[in-house]
């Protein structure tokens, strides 16, 4: 059998397994979700648990559906079939209460240029209904552990893009959610800054759900213990990283619909 | 609450506000100064020729401080306005989408309403702030040329409510596209068009020109103007910013389901 077959077949034969996994073990499940923007079809019915309390990476080619996967997941988007759940919550339903329980760092710092880091960490715990000696607290916990003190009153727009993504986490943990959703998260940073914030999502690991999209391989097999691939929309490989991502083929899970799409 | 402040601190962290609020003081100053100095004129020029010297008594009860100098200057800033406010507006949304900082407002427990009601209330303070700039030069000198503090108020509103109109109109366009441009150039269009209908009066027959007469800003404007505040005309501003509000609501809507 052909191993892109094989690979494309694997959550197929684990689903039995996935749908028997307990409510509370999971942070967020997908069930046939599909999108479709216009005659494009993002995401093409897609089963996915992902472990609560676990470094989950989604991995996929520019293009695969993981930016979709990620906005149905916090509301920002809606589904055009199936369901998703996030902490046991219906972002379709009820976005508010997804978002209270999750952090969530862009693909890019979508920042405010014209801010300081502290005014903008500050507007951010406002936003999640943080107030008085809470969000001062809070405010003051992010910047002392993404080791932001040297530019806390600094322009966010004056910032090297290694500090800016260190402000987009601060500002995804600023209310101490269970789950997080990073989005390339080191996209665009040099060697140096990449491992910085490498380090940082490292210390996260154990303390709560993390879902890291990227399409940096190295990057999943350091930080995450559970992956997904998926390529044109499809999950065509999830399992432990080690097995997926040591597999002799794992690069052509990335490129086998790119070649054939359907 | 932490939007608006935000946004306040973002309006006048930067200079482009300081600009708007000088330009607009400066280019009234210079309409109110330029119809005050045409009406000086007039007034040497009756006075002399009918008496061959300044005798008062003899001025034509149309040449006034408030149809000579206020009236027009009232006029010509309300068109101004329709020119100036798209140009604030027409970043409000559009920028959000543009910087992808909207879906960060989104992930951080802020809904579409909030959001909306956050982005009008900024634009509105920012709006009332600049009227009452423009006004402080024609409102000083006419109070001193004896027109009563009560028309004063009535055209004082009749220019906010019609700043916050267009200002509506400027933000419900700025909330369906993500390009300023766009934002902006559809927001005059739109202005304009809502302006005034009386040039469609000839091609149109009796009960289409009334609605649509309804439908204008100038005449509500006008009322306003003249010292009238009727009921009919605070209801179509307050009307106009609900249908704005609705419309940049729903904007949000359309953009989850993806159209």
């Amino acid at each position: 059998m052909d191993p892109t077959e094989a690979a494309t077949q694997s959550p197929e034969a684990q689903r039995p397994q996935t749908q028997s996994t307990k409510a509370q073990d999971v942070a967020i499940r997908a069930r046939g979700l599909s999108r479709r923007f216009g005659s494009h079809l993002a995401l093409d019915g897609l089963d996915l648990d992902i472990p609560a309390r676990a470094t989950f990476g989604l991995l996929g080619a520019n293009g695969a559906g993981k930016t979709t996967f990620i906005r149905l997941c916090t509301g920002f988007l809606l589904p055009s079939a199936g369901s998703v759940e996030v902490q046991g919550v219906s972002p379709c339903v009820d976005p508010a209460a997804v978002q209270r329980k999750l952090g969530f760092v862009m693909e890019t710092s979508r920042l405010y240029p014209e801010l300081k880091v502290e005014g903008f960490l500050r507007f951010c715990g406002g936003a999640r209904d943080l107030a008085g000696a809470e969000l001062r607290s809070a405010v003051q916990g992010v910047i002392e552990r993404f080791h932001l003190e040297p530019v806390a009153r600094r322009l966010i727009g004056n910032l090297s893009k290694g500090y800016q993504q260190r402000v987009s986490l601060a500002q995804a943990f600023i209310h101490d959610p269970p789950l997080v959703i990073v989005d390339e998260p080191t996209g665009g940073l040099d060697p140096v800054q990449k491992h910085e914030v490498q380090q940082l999502l490292r210390s996260l690991q154990g303390e709560r759900t993390v879902l890291l999209c990227t399409h940096d391989l190295h990057e999943a097999e350091t930080l995450t213990s559970r992956v997904a691939i998926l390529n044109a929309g499809r999950l065509v490989a999830e399992g432990k990283t080690s097995e997926v991502l040591g597999r002799g083929d794992a690069l052509s899970l990335f490129e086998s619909n790119r070649r054939n799409p359907s | 609450m932490a939007l608006v402040r935000k946004d306040l601190a973002s309006l006048f962290g930067a200079p482009t506000a300081y600009l708007a609020l000088t330009m607009i003081a400066l280019v009234t100053a210079l309409i109110f100064f330029d119809h005050l100095r045409q009406y000086n004129l007039m007034l040497f020029l009756v006075t002399t020729n009918t008496m061959g010297g300044f005798d008062f008594g003899t001025i034509p009860e149309t040449i006034n401080l408030w149809d000579r100098v206020f009236s027009p200057v009232m006029d010509s800033l309300g068109l101004m306005l329709v020119g100036a406010i798209p140009l604030i507006t027409m970043r409000v949304f559009a920028e959000e989408r543009v910087r992808g900082t909207d879906e960060l407002l989104i992930t951080t427990h802020l809904t579409p309403t909030r959001i909306v009601l956050a982005k009008f209330t900024v634009t509105y303070a920012f709006v009332a702030l600049m009227m009452a700039v423009s006004f402080v030069y024609p409102m000083a000198a006419i109070e001193q040329g004896g027109v009563g503090i009560e028309h004063l108020a009535a055209v004082f509103m009749g220019l906010l409510l019609l700043a916050w109109g267009v200002a509506s109109i400027g933000l419900v366009c700025s909330a369906f596209t993500s390009s300023q441009l766009v934002a902006a150039v559809s927001g005059w269009a739109v202005a304009f068009v809502l302006w005034d209908f009386s040039w469609a009066n000839a091609f149109v027959s009796d009960e289409i020109a009334r609605f649509l007469e309804a439908l204008a800003l100038y005449p509500r404007f006008a009322a306003f103007s003249e010292g009238i505040v009727s009921l009919a005309n605070l209801v179509y501003f307050a009307a106009l910013a609900l249908v704005a509000l609705s419309l940049a609501r729903f904007s949000f809507d359309l953009r989850r389901v993806g159209a």
